[in-house]
């Protein structure tokens, strides 16, 4: 036998157990976790974030014996109370996100390997990513090397969704805790499918692999080449957008139409070709479907307007559904000739159609669209002047409008302004204005309320050219080391993660601004999804957008966007990777030691200002699962319930120091998991705050506390009354706010404590002994 | 603290950069010839605390947009406070000077460029005074050892030129110092436990010739942290007894190492990347990887985004090499490192360095000996173990030496007799890989009747990893 130091000869092996596969990391504790197993690690961070309900709904309505009344302490007819009635809302929301995200994943692996063989290689960052699925590591316990491995990882993942939908059934879970414990299971199941589809769609499709460069895209409406025909694709999976491009390049060429995307379907075919153009995040559908600009729309799943075929159909733009779960009520051709459908779609013979084939959606789209673009350019009337004008007129002021609106916008006064010959006020409405258009359904004129406002504002849209940098993947592995050093010297004070959708409370302008001002104090700042869309929307006073002012690098003063809603797992994957890289834990199979180490010690937090959908809600939840701290704009409340630590109750923020084994007192560090804030201002000295972990060294707890310090004075004008509790030791003190934070430690008798080496596993030391090492 | 200056003071404004469109005046920066920044201990009865003197026009008399000569003196003094001290707190003039707000300072010593923001001139910030108070308040306020400071502002170019070739001798005279301190020479080590915060087992031991991994602290920084902030997390380290000059064992080391890394760490070897060596965290610069194929070692800094000579990438030997463990020929350095006289010293340094990255080998070239530049090839040269080993040959790179004890008198067999009950190898982990398996032996212990060790004819081809 030939080894690497010589030959060995007559070698005899005999072997007591034989594992045969490619990986050398010891199996952890708990590979494929069931809806029970970390039923104690959630319980122990419920019991320091308790929740904190806020009924949308006093009433239960789910099955035969309601609606029963569970208010005070009411129970409904199967006994349940008005705390796990609010639990298990939240379980059944997540769920949804979480079985989207999973069966999209599930329908992502498939196509790819319809297209490639079960065989097919993952590649999600090249070399500068060792760790290629830290998440699908951590909770399965496998190390996903071929498309086929991830077929394994998703059958995992709709077992758990399915375990975790039957405990909402009348009678089975009703303590609050446990179902709250089942819907962490269902955030982490949530990230898992993330991490599957983003890394099969990053490889199959060739996406940007872990770059920091990846390249800027348009985005907005300006410069949309109405010469050529103009397809819109709406929703979350790529495929057919793809497809769309592909075909495009193969029988006309790539610039031969105007390829153009809301939301992630966008974003993703932006990362598989630069040329696509993203015109904005979800809440842009009804603006500029109903502009007209669009030939073909194309949808596939999830966030898309379940009445576009009826906006579509009004002006006369034709509608492909491509997705098994939305087929709208077309008529599913997708076993028919290419050209028979095409036929029957540019005689408006139909409407739109359904075609679950992505290579003849394609054709069909980009067909019918070249054969009807220039008909129906020169048919298209656009909204006109006289009919803004008369529909003004019919206003009386009743302010149905304003009680409908989610942000309650002062639509009546714009409207009386319009009048009098000022289109400013209602023009400044589009900023804000989210485009559910309840006003126009809550209008008793049958005034067409959103596309008066988007008339005022067209001009200025229309003259707006703006970027997002694609989404660029995973973190690599090297980036990570390299923000080592700057976090425990205290030069980068924390991660922020701008998330979610585009509910936002005051426009999307406080995403971008959030995260700029974040950018400029050197915290690391994450974007994905519509928030990512949203903050490339602004310019700055020399005219660049985020994206080209900051680097796209993960370091401080860096805004990077990871993609789209799915690359989120690359958010959470970069927090337990800190763990592997740097302390060398083991992930695989190995959650709660993982969940604890970043609880602890990763300093992340993230904001999803208008968080809007059961797919955020899930995205949320994962993030919980794993003790990072979540905030959410005021929308966000309607979610039912929060996670709020109680800073004043001490015995609630002690940690065990692995040192010493001692219980020692932390302060509120991080203080809350789900927090709803009211203004923009308020989510970032919140999120400043919740940076705040046990392990800071003095330089690091010194920035963060400057931060934090700075951000509530600019709020409230004063220090807070809390900072005593996260100073450990003198050195902690910013050196320029010793006088007064001296004066606060004073009157509270501080007393110092302890930096730990900290975790919230008593156990964990006997338990997983082998994978630590 | 500074209630009456009109502008804000603190660490929220570091990092704020000051356009020349915003700028009310500069000083110094690179259109002005001589200027510098000096801290200097001095006797107590030299200084007046609390002093600032401007020699030269203050603010108002500065024309606007110009830029102005410029020059900092800080003098310090206190018991217990050495020359020693003096460049470390140096730096602290760039971070104060920071932390005011519409003030920006860049680079150091005789480097320094400074802008005034025009809406800190607004606000009233019209006196260089300000910039005194921050500094005098903010190092007595960081070390209490600092009895009395006062600061003086040089505006005036002919009382700068007066002072300038002192301060380059004084820089000089420093950096000599620093180069010429040996780890022989001091009694006292310093630890930082920053890193424990994310990796707990790290423990880093920083002496005069081996900076800390992350490649951010030296001694003297250390020694000045330990100062500041006794009970914070860089401390002293006494050296104890030497056990092995070469290895750089020190019982003090061993003790320390002990202690901070709760008995996971008994045994530290300063100098060694393969005998108890030190402990790597998470954020070292480079790895120095030990290639058995050629009994040498490559280096690999952070920054090299390709595979390296052994078919593997920074990354996934960082994998190897991290967490605070000790790694047999798996070592994270700092790049300052490579220019230690100790590096890689109980190994053999430079003579056992067989590859590096060509922007490595750039960055440190002329602290490799000069005899070695030619024979340690980048990737430039060679590509694979198979190249590398001839390229080595080739080039009568010292490395070969090492090969003699494996590689017997040219193509002649050894045989070796099996001792007895003595096993010939014994692994902790022995993979065997081949027909798309990999089988592991844990804790294998070969035991044979015959050992024969001969040359290997080297058979062209794979780089010995799968990376597509």
């Amino acid at each position: 036998m030939e080894t690497g130091i010589g030959f060995i000869r007559d070698l005899e092996v005999s072997v007591g157990h034989m594992n045969i596969e490619r990986w050398d990391e010891p199996q952890g504790p708990t590979p494929f976790p069931t809806i029970t197993t970390f039923r104690n690690w959630d319980r122990q961070l419920l019991s320091r974030y308790k929740p904190f309900y806020m009924p949308f709904c006093d009433l239960c309505c789910l099955c035969t014996f309601g609606k029963c009344d569970l208010t005070g302490t009411k129970r409904g007819a199967c006994g349940i109370t008005m705390a796990a009635q609010q639990s298990r809302i939240v379980l059944l929301a997540s769920c949804i996100g979480a079985a989207t995200h999973v069966s999209h994943a599930h329908e992502l692996v498939s196509e790819l390997i319809k297209r490639f063989g079960p065989d097919f290689r993952l590649d999600p960052g090249g070399l500068s990513v060792g760790v290629e699925a830290p998440l699908i590591r951590l909770v399965c316990g496998l190390k996903p090397e071929t498309l086929s491995d991830l077929e394994t990882v998703v059958s995992y993942l709709e077992r758990e969704v399915t375990s975790l939908l039957s405990a909402t059934h009348t009678g089975q879970e009703g303590d609050p805790l446990d179902l709250e414990s089942k819907v962490f299971h269902s955030g982490m199941i949530d990230h898992v499918g993330l991490e599957v589809a983003d890394i099969a769609q990053i490889s199959g499709f060739n996406f940007p692999k872990a770059d920091p460069d990846a390249p800027l895209i348009r985005l907005g409406v300006k410069g949309i080449d109405t010469k050529k025909p103009v397809i819109l694709v709406i929703g979350h999976n790529v495929t057919p957008s793809v497809s769309i491009m592909e075909y495009l390049k193969e029988f006309h060429s790539a610039d031969s139409a105007e390829v153009t995307g809301i939301c992630c379907s966008a974003i993703d075919l932006s990362r598989n070709n630069k040329k696509a153009r993203i015109i904005g995040p979800i809440s842009w559908q009804m603006r500029y479907i109903r502009s007209g600009i669009p030939d073909v729309i194309v949808v596939d799943e999830q966030c898309i307007r379940t009445d576009v075929i009826n906006e579509a159909g009004a002006v006369n733009t034709r509608v492909i559904a491509t997705s098994e779960k939305n087929c709208i009520g077309l008529p599913d051709r997708t076993n028919d000739t290419a050209e028979s459908i095409i036929n029957d779609l540019v005689s408006n013979k139909l409407p739109g159609v359904l075609i679950l084939d992505p290579l003849k959606s394609a054709q069909v789209a980009v067909e019918t669209s070249l054969r009807i673009f220039e008909e129906r350019r020169r048919t298209h009337r656009p909204f006109s002047e006289a009919e803004a004008n008369e529909a003004a007129l019919n206003c009386t002021g009743c302010m149905e409008c304003v009680r409908s609106c989610p942000n309650e916008l002062p639509i009546p006064d714009a409207i009386q302004s319009f009048r009098d010959g000022n289109p400013v006020n209602l023009r400044e409405l589009l900023d804000l204005c989210n485009g559910c258009i309840r006003c126009e359904q809550a209008c008793p004129k049958g005034i067409p309320v959103h596309r008066l406002i988007v008339y005022s504002g067209w001009e200025k849209l229309n003259n707006e050219q703006f970027t997002v940098r694609a989404g660029r993947g995973a973190i690599q592995d090297t980036e990570i080391r390299t923000v080592g050093g700057p976090l425990v010297l205290g030069e980068i004070p924390g991660i922020i993660a701008f998330v979610g959708c585009a509910n936002y409370p005051n426009g999307g302008e406080e995403v971008a601004r959030m995260a700029v001002e974040f950018a400029h104090r050197k915290y690391i700042v994450c974007t994905s999804g519509c928030s990512a869309i949203t903050i490339g929307m602004y310019h700055d006073e020399d005219g660049k957008t985020p994206y080209e002012a900051y680097s796209g690098k993960f370091d401080a003063g860096c805004i990077l966007n990871v993609g789209s809603c799915v690359s989120n797992a690359h958010i959470s994957g970069a927090a337990v990777k800190i763990a592997n890289i740097f302390a060398k834990r083991n992930l695989r199979g190995n959650y709660e030691e993982i969940a604890d180490y970043v609880h602890n010690r990763v300093g992340a937090v993230g904001i999803a200002w208008g968080a809007m959908s059961q797919k955020a809600a899930a995205i949320a939840a994962g993030f919980w699962r794993l003790g990072i701290p979540v905030i959410v704009g005021p929308q966000g409340t309607k979610y039912r319930r929060m996670l709020l630590g109680r800073g004043d109750i001490d015995s609630d923020w002690t940690v065990m120091d692995s040192r010493t084994g001692e219980e020692v007192y932390t302060g509120p560090v991080p203080e809350h998991l789900f927090y709803a804030a009211e203004t923009e201002e308020e989510a970032m000295m919140m999120a400043a705050k919740l940076c705040m972990r046990p392990n800071d060294t003095g330089k690091g707890r010194i920035i963060k506390i400057t931060h934090y310090i700075d951000l509530y004075r600019k709020l409230y004008g004063k220090i807070p009354d809390d900072i005593y509790r996260f100073i450990r030791k003198k050195g902690d003190i910013p050196l320029t706010l010793k006088d007064s934070i001296e004066e606060n430690l004073k009157m509270h008798n501080w007393k110092e404590s302890p930096i730990p080496d900290p975790t919230r596993i008593r156990s964990y030391e006997g338990k997983s002994g082998e994978s630590k090492r | 603290m500074f209630e009456e200056i009109p502008v804000e003071i603190g660490l929220v404004h570091e990092g704020e950069r000051i356009r020349k469109s915003n700028m009310h005046c500069e000083l110094g920066g690179p259109g002005i010839k001589e200027k510098f920044e000096l801290v200097r201990v001095c006797q107590a009865e030299t200084i007046v605390h609390g002093k600032i003197s401007i020699i030269g026009p203050d603010l108002p008399d500065i024309p606007a947009s110009s830029s102005q000569p410029f020059a900092i003196l800080v003098e310090i003094a206190g018991e217990g406070l050495d020359s020693d001290i003096e460049g470390v707190l140096e730096r602290r003039i760039h971070e104060y000077c920071n932390y005011i707000q519409g003030f920006m300072h860049l680079n150091q010593r005789y480097d320094i460029w400074c802008r005034l923001s025009t809406q800190a001139w607004n606000k009233g910030f019209r006196t260089l005074r300000y910039i005194g108070e921050v500094l005098i308040a903010l190092l007595c306020s960081e070390l209490p050892l600092i009895k009395s400071a006062q600061v003086t502002f040089f505006t005036d170019p002919v009382e700068i030129h007066k002072r300038y070739d002192d301060a380059l001798a004084i820089y000089e005279s420093r950096d000599a110092r620093a180069r010429g301190l040996h780890d022989e020479d001091v009694d006292v080590f310093y630890g930082c436990a920053l890193c424990q915060s994310f990796a707990p087992t790290h423990v880093c031991v920083i002496t005069p010739e081996r900076y800390a991994n992350c490649g951010a602290i030296s001694w003297f920084d250390g020694r000045a942290a330990a100062r500041i902030d006794p009970k914070g997390p860089i401390f002293a380290i006494e050296k104890g007894v030497c056990i092995d000059p070469v290895l750089g064992e020190y019982s003090g080391v061993n003790e320390s190492a002990r202690d901070r890394s709760m008995g996971e760490v008994t045994r530290v070897c300063l100098y060694s990347a393969y005998t108890w060596p030190h402990t790597s965290c998470g954020c070292f610069e480079g790895i120095a990887f030990f290639i058995p194929e050629v009994e040498g070692y490559g280096i690999v800094h952070r920054g090299f985004q390709e595979v390296t000579v052994n078919g593997l990438p920074f990354s996934t030997m960082a994998d190897s090499t991290a967490g605070g463990r000790q790694v047999a020929g798996f070592h994270g350095i700092s790049i300052e490192y490579l220019r230690s006289g100790k590096f890689l010293a109980a190994e053999g340094g430079y003579a056992r360095v067989v590859w590096m990255p060509e922007s490595l080998k750039e960055k440190i070239y002329s602290f490799i000996p000069a005899e070695l530049c030619d024979v340690i090839p980048t990737e430039a040269s060679v590509t694979s173990i198979n190249e590398l080993r001839e390229f080595l040959k080739k080039n009568n790179h010292p490395v070969i030496q090492y090969w003699n004890s494996s590689e017997i008198n040219n193509n002649e067999s050894e045989e070796r007799a099996g001792s007895g009950n003595n096993p010939v190898f014994t692994f902790k982990e022995l993979p065997f890989t081949g027909n798309g398996i990999k089988i592991t032996l844990k804790n294998a212990k070969i035991y044979a009747e015959k050992v024969i060790i001969e040359p290997v004819r080297q058979k062209r081809s794979d780089k010995g990893d799968n990376h597509e």
